[in-house]
């Protein structure tokens, strides 16, 4: 009899043990009969997408402790057996290590909702870690954050996005204490051009993190001087939970950051998508995913943004603030910023909101050189709690003026551009068909964007001339041009660079396709009302082709222009520019030209160009009528 | 062996001082405590954009001490937060409104009903409370503002 028994206990954990692997055959069994694997929710949670070439898939998610199978990153059938077998584990949690119920939270829940697990045979765990977490974050909804272009920084040319996780106890006014996830690189590279090219093949890998919101806002609003969109999401509260439990999956996680495709807010995407079985956002950005249009891919989608708060960087208050200021009191407002003029003597006699309006001016302009890096005062900390001080000493409330937010930045012209155009040069018609896939030039329509930015990237057109020939006319893989005014206030740099191939003449006579390298830096001027600028840029230049003496040119030269919007859908800009190639083979090429945009939709345009310009010795006039088209 | 590991990781963020300071258990905080000019440059030094340094992946990994798994430990969320928001937190205490005063003051659990004594006793005291730039100076300058009211001096526990 105590044999038995003794026998009985000895065998009881196996039999346990056998009795859990007949249950996960049971799961396993019948996953494969509701073909869960294949399942749209199974796909997003492992990030799987189709391959280049052949029928199969991977995950885009690259640490192996993600995966559950040695397979997992390309069979997800495979990898949900085996996240199966993983629940069944009965490692306990400690700071380092969580059972894999926990680590796979979202896949639990999913595949629990599914299967229905046996709570007998297959026991949920608790998992504190997250249930703390969780609790911290108190989620009431999500906002996504849109960061807008940045032209001097490589990787934030494009704006970036982040999303906000908005707690219960929260309102518009103390959002600053919501957590932000941040989707990106991991590296301390300084070097922009590293940066990336090291981007563009993949060689960082990509994390999420999550951090409080006030940090970012401080470092887009004040040092980098970048507005930002807030979109917030309205997600149901179990739409809201996958989100939370799968971001909690991808905290340890990596992938291999790409640029162009795989950056930030691709995978920022793949995040929200699972909300919901049907939202399908990461499909259309195959091949290269803008942060601005990750954004519109949710706008687009029926009722998921509730609502959109802009929040103005430091540097646009301080442009809307001067607004407010007549031309005496912005000059009063520089002098106290400059610490030029004692703030008691200078306000006195001031009503008090005129006063307060010069100070607050001033403290956020002093705020903005700290935090930019200038230091043309002694002691700025000094200075600014001085001019806080005398602030504070006026009883009137604040004088921060209501910032006009203008176009939303999803809702400018689409980042895709075709143009369809006619013209003539000297007395020969021809027919222009161009395209870019991104961005934005400066003679675009501006709503949505930075005024003054323009990043467009491989810019290629053909041209058919009457008599007969096709030629590709010009190539270019990146024009980035930078045109932002000086004032009392600001005194940014204008550069442009650009390169690729386009045709020119040389002496010879032939037109051939010249490599060229241009790069140049100066400034601009608006006037009061900010409708026009003038623009002066010095420029040097180089160009390649075997036609030219010697193969090549190096040059330098000067670009002058003013650009105005003479009404709400019109813009003109006309220049001057010339350089004088003086190594290699020399030319002195000359250009005049008068370029007009007409606004007719959001994704349409008419221009009109007319240039004259000398090339070796050679003088023809061109005049071109296009439509352009935004997709 | 947990000691050890935060030696390590407070090590890591902060390779000479914070050991020699023997800060106790907070990477942020250890920065904050000493004087300097405050964590949140610390972080921002390393956050741009689309790059994070490893400092961040520490932080959201939950081995800085002040955090968990990314999220700020409530016993340091408002040192923290006025460390963070210094200027801003100035500039509202000035004109005795903004998003950071109202920030500060969810995070005090300041009522409804002492909002406005707190953001004009915050505005009548700026100068006070900003006589010097280190955050524990600042905390101990805002503490005796509010001890000195008596409407708001029950709030000097949350400080």
């Amino acid at each position: 009899m105590h044999f038995l028994l003794i026998v009985a206990a000895l065998l009881a954990p196996l039999a346990a043990l056998g009795a859990e692997e007949a249950y996960l055959a049971q799961l396993v069994a019948r996953a494969r009969e509701l073909r869960l694997a294949e399942r749209p929710e199974w796909r997003k949670l492992l990030h799987y997408e189709p391959d280049l070439i052949g029928g199969g898939l991977h995950g885009l998610l690259d640490n192996r402790d993600f995966y559950n199978s040695p397979q997992g990153k390309t069979r997800p059938q495979a990898e949900l057996e085996a996240t199966l077998a993983s629940f069944f584990s009965d490692v306990e949690e400690t700071p380092r290590l969580q059972n894999p119920q926990c680590a796979f939270i979202a896949r639990r829940a999913w595949l629990d909702e599914e299967l229905e697990f046996d709570p007998v045979r297959l026991p949920l765990r608790d998992c504190p870690r997250f249930r703390e977490w969780h609790a911290a974050l108190n989620a009431q909804h999500l906002t996504l954050v849109f960061a807008s272009a940045y032209l001097n920084n490589p990787s934030s040319m494009y704006g970036h996005t982040l999303l906000r996780i908005d707690a219960r106890d929260q309102d518009e006014r103390t959002r600053l204490l919501a957590y932000a996830v941040n989707s990106a690189a991991t590296t301390d590279e300084k070097n922009g051009l590293a940066f990336a090219i090291q981007g563009l093949i993949g060689g960082y890998p990509g994390t999420f993190s999550i951090l409080p919101y006030y940090l970012k806002v401080r470092e887009y609003s004040d040092l980098e001087n970048r507005d930002l969109w807030e979109y917030e999401l309205s997600l149901r509260p179990d739409e809201l939970e996958r989100v939370l439990r799968h971001l909690w999956e991808l905290l340890p996680a990596y992938y291999q950051y790409y640029f162009f495709d795989e950056n930030c807010s691709y995978h920022l995407l793949g995040l929200l998508q699972v909300a919901r079985p049907d939202l399908q956002l990461t499909a259309p950005f195959r091949w290269w995913a803008l942060p601005i249009d990750t954004v519109r891919a949710i706008a687009a989608q029926p009722g998921l943004v509730a609502r959109t708060v802009y929040r103005p960087a430091n540097a646009t208050i301080i442009g809307a603030r001067l607004g407010t200021l007549s031309e005496e009191e912005r000059g009063i407002a520089n002098n106290l910023s400059l610490g030029r003029i004692p703030s008691g003597d200078a306000l006195r006699g001031r009503p008090g909101p005129r006063a307060a309006a010069i100070l607050e001016t001033s403290y956020d302009y002093v705020n903005y050189r700290r935090a930019t890096g200038k230091p043309d005062v002694p002691d700025p900390a000094r200075l600014a709690r001085e001019l806080l001080v005398a602030r504070s000493e006026l009883n009137v409330g604040s004088q921060a003026p209501a910032v006009d937010a203008g176009t939303r930045p999803d809702q400018g012209h689409a980042t895709s551009r075709i143009a369809l155009g006619a013209g003539r040069r000297d007395s020969q018609s021809f027919q222009e068909l161009s395209f870019h896939p991104t961005y934005h030039e400066v003679m675009d329509p501006e709503a949505g964007y930075v005024r003054g930015a323009q990043i467009e990237f491989f810019d290629t057109a053909l041209r058919h001339y009457a008599d007969g020939k096709t030629r590709l006319e010009r190539f270019v893989p990146a024009d980035i041009l930078s045109l932002s005014p000086r004032g009392d206030f600001f005194q940014p740099r204008s550069w442009r660079v650009a390169g690729g191939w386009h045709r020119s003449f040389v002496r010879n006579g032939s037109e051939p396709l010249v490599a060229f390298l241009d790069g140049g830096a100066g400034a601009a001027w608006s006037d009061r009302g900010g409708r026009s600028l003038f623009y002066a840029l010095a420029e040097t230049a180089l160009r390649a082709n075997r036609e030219l003496d010697g193969g090549y040119g190096v040059g330098a030269g000067a670009r002058v222009g003013a650009m105005a919007d003479l009404a709400p859908r019109w813009r003109a800009n006309a220049y001057v520019a010339g350089v004088n190639y003086f190594v290699g083979e020399s030319d002195q090429p000359r250009a005049i030209g008068l370029q007009q945009r007409f606004t007719l939709g959001r994704d349409s345009a008419l221009r009109f160009d007319l240039e004259r310009r000398r090339e070796a010795g050679r003088q023809f006039a061109s005049g071109m009528l296009s439509l352009q088209l935004y997709f | 062996m947990k000691k050890l590991l935060l030696v390590i990781s407070v090590a890591a963020l902060f390779p000479t001082a914070a050991i020699a300071q023997n800060v106790g258990n907070c990477g942020w905080g250890s920065k904050l405590f000493d004087g300097q000019s405050g964590v949140a440059p610390q972080v921002l030094a390393v956050t741009t954009n689309d790059v994070l340094g490893n400092q961040t992946f520490a932080i959201s990994s939950g081995t800085s001490g002040c955090t968990q798994d990314g999220t700020v430990k409530s016993n340091w969320k408002t040192a923290l937060f006025i460390d963070g928001n210094k200027d801003a937190l100035a500039r509202d205490m000035s004109v005795g409104s903004g998003e950071a005063l109202d920030s500060l003051a969810l995070l005090m659990g300041v009522e409804a009903q002492d909002r406005d004594a707190f953001n004009r006793a915050a505005k009548s005291n700026m100068g006070r409370i900003f006589a010097k730039d280190a955050t524990p100076e600042i905390m101990t300058a805002l503490r005796q503002v509010l001890a000195d009211n008596a409407q708001l001096a029950r709030y000097t526990i949350a400080l």
